[in-house]
């Protein structure tokens, strides 16, 4: 009796929680479903468990059916195996069939992973039947609910079979609820695309798809496209690029001048929410038209079309295809003059619109028309449309730009870039936008490599320098790791002129006032974290007679996140000093005599600090310098 | 509501009603008065802790909360830490100073990106971390191990929003049942509110707080012989110190909020002469351009949660103090999380 008991205690212990009256708590003891599943073994979670599940199923709330739902979809292994399947999927059918919209769709998903579980027969049998019931349902739940099945079974029943399954899908795509018809479109594209690799995989399958079957579909098609609803009529879009894509698969274009007329009657229709998702896969659909150029010249009015379109929202999503439509394009050369004079005019329009997150979009793909353009029209063309962006009042648009430059560089050079650039770079580093001045930050290492030392000197160091002192904290951090980067590209000596005695104030040539003032907190730290973030790569003199020192004079300073910086410093140098160790100018045990006596003996004065900080970075660096000269 | 009242007067009537029986429920996390213990001097943080929290800080910074289990080890971290600290606890400078974050957690990363990462700025946070944003929990969890980890770094005060009877109006409480499916999470947080100290003192000059000043409170030696160690009262010298504004109008008023009082000019100049002080730096109240002086900058306002509540449009700001006092605010504006839709517009089902 006892061991009754306790065999019997997962399903107690969940139908105690299940009668929680907090649902959070009914929620939680759902969601260990598996796990007493698992406890009470396949035989007894199919007896026991299922039934009471399947009461759970009709009484509880939406939260507590969510879970239960997608739990179920990993119960077939936890019932023994697929052919004890039916009481599982009566509980998801139930739930499948409610209005809301969370718990039907986990049923549909858990009922779809259920199904690659079956057997053809089972398929065939249970589930056929379970689609067949829903799709005539009675009410629009369990029609919707249908909807997400089909895609389980149509390339797993025979051809007959499924012109039957075909039909019956027609009429929930002509239901008289848009809610059914707007979720038959949702699911189509994904049962033609099934559909295709069936065909793709199996050519000469005696039951492979045939022309029947594709009339039913286009049926289907034209009645999507012709729907009163545009929240029904722009799921259309996604069908038509299925069904191009089945025919661009089998090579077999007779029927393109006809979905070319659908197609521009859905890119020109008058509700903004068809014509958007148009715009949205507009390159989708035309790379389905390539192998005729008149019918890809037929799409290019159109695409300026919606570039000019009244909604805002239409041409911020237009703006995303330009590159990969221009780029389809090219396929054919007579394409370019097309490009040139009418989409480029429209593509400068469109820079100026008065939409912000239009502007931003254009921004975040123009530069990719360089490499279609090629130099002379992108010098000609779209860099003054560059340069007015860059100057643009949205900081994004500004932003994108700077950000996306790199493509440019491949076209027409950096050179020749940066020179027209070099105005507009200069402004925005100042820009009042952080994020703006650190993009701009990031492309400096990339222009120095190309505009060579004595360029970069003249134009864009003191610049550099200045960043060093900028308000934001990631800015100045920004700009430490680029004169880092500065340093790999012209070396330790350019470092120790051009930084390393400026920071140091060591510069003959400068002027009492432009002398940086060490009487400020962040620009002590700002020098420190400048010099040691240099240490790996400059030479082993320079940090000798320059670097060290100056970290030395740093020990007493009168705030401790200073010395506690300095602590850390002196890990890195002695780090660095064992990375280079066959290439520095010392022996072995002239550097052991450095370390300790220039090294440690500080750090140790720095391990009784007062503050607890510099006593725990000072003590973790003896550690690690002890651990790196043993 | 008004946003920028964070409780209109007939919520803290009713709250008052509810005091006497909440007070019955939190009574046994008020331990004695133990300033007198303070003479005990702190000993180091050792290794094991170190390496936990710089775990958990890890955790914490990509917006992961702690488990229900380690909530509880750092809140008893926390109060070692706390307790130990004085109702007016002094700061050093530099100092970089701090308002209201309102759970608003990728905006005080972005906080931290303007203003430098701690431990390497000292930060000094005016209270409210908790409420009316989606990450209460990982933030507050976030600057508590900050606090536990560099106690000398950072200074977090406590704020209106820091109290047992506010977050259950304000979201704190909901979003840890939410996250931990219990209340225990928020019921350890709130007792830890009652150790933050609710004063700070920099460098002996500037007087930071959550709210202002207290008709009942004429110097700061009387702030440190309050006992802060309870529930955020509804009247009284600790109650206005969290409360209070200041107002355009002369003398002390009623204040619209319900709690507390406002103070003019007048109050605020008596205060800093009295007191040697140069400033009150407060926060509590949301200011457009993330700070604002009042009283001929005898007052200021931080407020550090921009685009409060989402939707408010507002700057941040936080107010750096350096080693010769100068002062210089930073601003900036909601942080950017990629991924995010910017427009969407879609139509619901049952439009249909």
């Amino acid at each position: 009796m006892d061991n009754y008991n306790d065999d019997l205690y997962p399903l107690a212990l969940l139908m105690d929680e299940l009668k929680h009256d907090d649902v959070s708590n009914r929620v939680e003891a759902m969601q260990k479903l598996d796990n007493i599943a698992i406890a009470l073994g396949p035989e007894r979670t199919l007896k026991e468990l299922l039934p009471f599940l399947n009461d759970v199923a009709q009484d509880d709330e939406e939260e507590v059916f969510a879970v239960l739902a997608s739990k179920l979809g990993d119960f077939i292994p936890l019932i023994g195996g697929h052919e004890h399947c039916e009481p599982l999927i009566q509980i998801l059918t139930i739930l499948a069939s409610m209005e809301e919209p969370i718990v039907r769709d986990k049923a549909i998903d858990s009922l779809n992973k259920i199904a690659e579980d079956l057997t053809k027969e089972e398929i065939n049998g249970i589930f056929l039947t379970l689609i067949r019931s829903l799709s005539q349902g009675n009410w629009f739940s369990k029609k919707i609910a249908s909807c997400g099945l089909y895609k389980a079974v149509i390339v797993r029943v025979n051809a007959p079979t499924r012109k039957d399954l075909l039909n019956l899908y027609l009429k929930l795509v002509t239901d008289d609820y848009p809610m059914v018809r707007r979720a038959a479109a949702t699911n189509l594209p994904r049962i033609i695309n099934l559909l295709t690799e069936f065909t793709e995989k199996n050519p000469s399958d005696s039951n492979k798809i045939n022309n029947e079957d594709w009339e039913i579909i286009s049926k289907m098609f034209q009645h999507l496209i012709n729907d009163d609803q545009d929240s029904v009529k722009f799921l259309s879009i996604d069908v038509l690029i299925a069904i191009l894509e089945f025919f661009q698969k089998i090579h077999e274009t007779s029927f393109n001048s006809d979905f070319l007329t659908s197609a521009l009657k859905l890119i020109k229709d008058e509700s903004w929410r068809v014509r958007y998702t148009a715009a949205d896969r507009f390159t989708k659909i035309a790379a389905n038209f390539t192998s005729e150029e008149s019918d890809l010249f037929q799409l290019i009015e159109p695409f300026i079309a919606l570039m000019k379109d009244n909604e805002g929202e239409v041409r911020k999503a237009i703006a995303k295809q330009l590159p990969s439509f221009c780029q389809l394009l090219t396929k054919y050369p007579s394409s370019r003059t097309i490009v040139l004079t009418k989409i480029i005019p429209v593509v400068n329009e469109l820079s100026q619109d008065a939409q912000d997150n239009v502007r931003a979009s254009l921004a975040s793909t123009i530069t990719g028309l360089s490499p279609i353009l090629e130099r002379q029209a992108t010098i000609d063309k779209l860099l003054p449309i560059f340069l007015v962006m860059l100057k643009d009042e949205f900081p994004d648009v500004r932003l994108n730009i700077i950000s996306n430059l790199s493509v440019v560089d491949e076209t027409i050079g950096i050179n020749l870039l940066s020179t027209n650039l070099l105005p507009a770079i200069t402004e925005l580093a100042q820009d009042y936008k952080w994020r703006v001045r650190l993009a701009i930050i990031e492309y400096i290492p990339k222009l120095a490599n190309q505009l060579g030392e004595s360029f970069f000197n003249d134009e864009l160091l003191s610049l550099c320098m200045s960043w060093l002192w900028d308000p934001v904290f990631a800015i100045r951090d920004a700009a430490v790791n680029n004169l880092k980067e500065l340093t790999v590209i012209f070396g330790s000596n350019w470092a120790n002129t051009e930084i390393i005695n400026r920071l140091l104030n060591n510069d003959d040539k400068i002027d009492d006032d432009d002398k940086i003032d060490y009487s400020n907190f962040i620009i002590r730290i700002t020098c420190l974290f400048a010099i040691t973030k240099l240490i790996p790569v400059i030479d082993y003199p320079i940090i000798i007679k320059k670097v060290l020192p100056f970290i030395n004079s740093l020990i007493t300073d009168g705030v401790p996140n200073i010395r506690f910086n300095v602590a850390k410093s002196y890990l890195l140098l002695v780090q660095t000093f064992v990375a280079n160790k066959n290439k520095l100018p010392v022996k072995d045990d002239e550097l052991r005599k450095l370390v300790n006596l220039e090294i440690l003996s500080n750090l140790e004065k720095l391990q009784n600090d007062e503050d607890v900080d510099v006593r725990f970075y000072s003590s973790k660096s003896i550690q690690g310098i002890n651990e790196l000269m043993a | 509501m008004d946003l920028d009242t964070d409780v209109p007067m007939e919520d803290v009537e009713d709250l008052k009603h509810n005091a006497s029986e909440s007070h019955s429920a939190t009574g046994d996390a008020t331990p004695s008065n133990n300033n007198t213990t303070n003479a005990h001097k702190k000993q180091d943080l050792n290794p094991t802790s170190v390496s936990q929290l710089d775990e958990w800080i890890d955790k914490l910074s990509k917006c992961e909360p702690l488990s229900e289990a380690d909530v509880k080890r750092l809140c008893d971290m926390a109060i070692d830490v706390l307790q130990f600290e004085e109702n007016v606890q002094p700061v050093q400078v530099p100092v970089t100073i701090c308002g209201d974050v309102h759970g608003q957690f990728h905006d005080l990363i972005e906080l931290f990106k303007i203003g430098g990462p701690c431990p390497d700025t000292n930060y000094l946070f005016m209270g409210d971390y908790v409420d009316r944003g989606y990450y209460s929990v990982e933030t507050v969890s976030y600057l508590v191990c900050l606090k536990v980890r560099y106690p000398n770094r950072i200074t977090i005060l406590r704020g209106n929003h820091e109290s047992r009877q506010i977050t259950q109006v304000y979201g704190f409480y909901d979003e840890c049942l939410r996250k931990y499916g219990s209340a225990t999470v928020w019921k350890l947080f709130t007792d830890l509110f009652d150790y933050f100290p609710i004063t700070a003192l920099v460098d002996n000059k500037v007087f930071c707080l959550h709210g202002g000043l207290s008709p009942m409170i004429e110097t700061i030696d009387q702030v440190r012989e309050l006992n802060r160690i309870q529930e955020v009262p509804h009247e009284g010298p600790m109650c206005d110190l969290l409360w209070s504004d200041p107002d355009d109008r002369g003398g002390w008023g009623i204040s619209p909020r319900g709690a507390g009082f406002t103070f003019g000019q007048d109050i605020s100049e008596q205060f800093n002469h009295t007191n040697d002080l140069s400033l009150i730096a407060r926060a509590h109240q949301l200011v457009m351009e993330g700070f604002s002086w009042s009283h001929q900058e005898s007052v200021v306002t931080i407020f550090s949660a921009p685009n409060y509540c989402y939707r408010c449009g507002n700057q941040a700001a936080i107010m750096e103090v350096d080693e010769q006092h100068n002062r210089q605010f930073l601003q900036y504006d909601p942080s950017v999380r990629p991924g995010e839709p910017t427009v969407t517009r879609k139509t619901p089902d049952y439009f249909l």
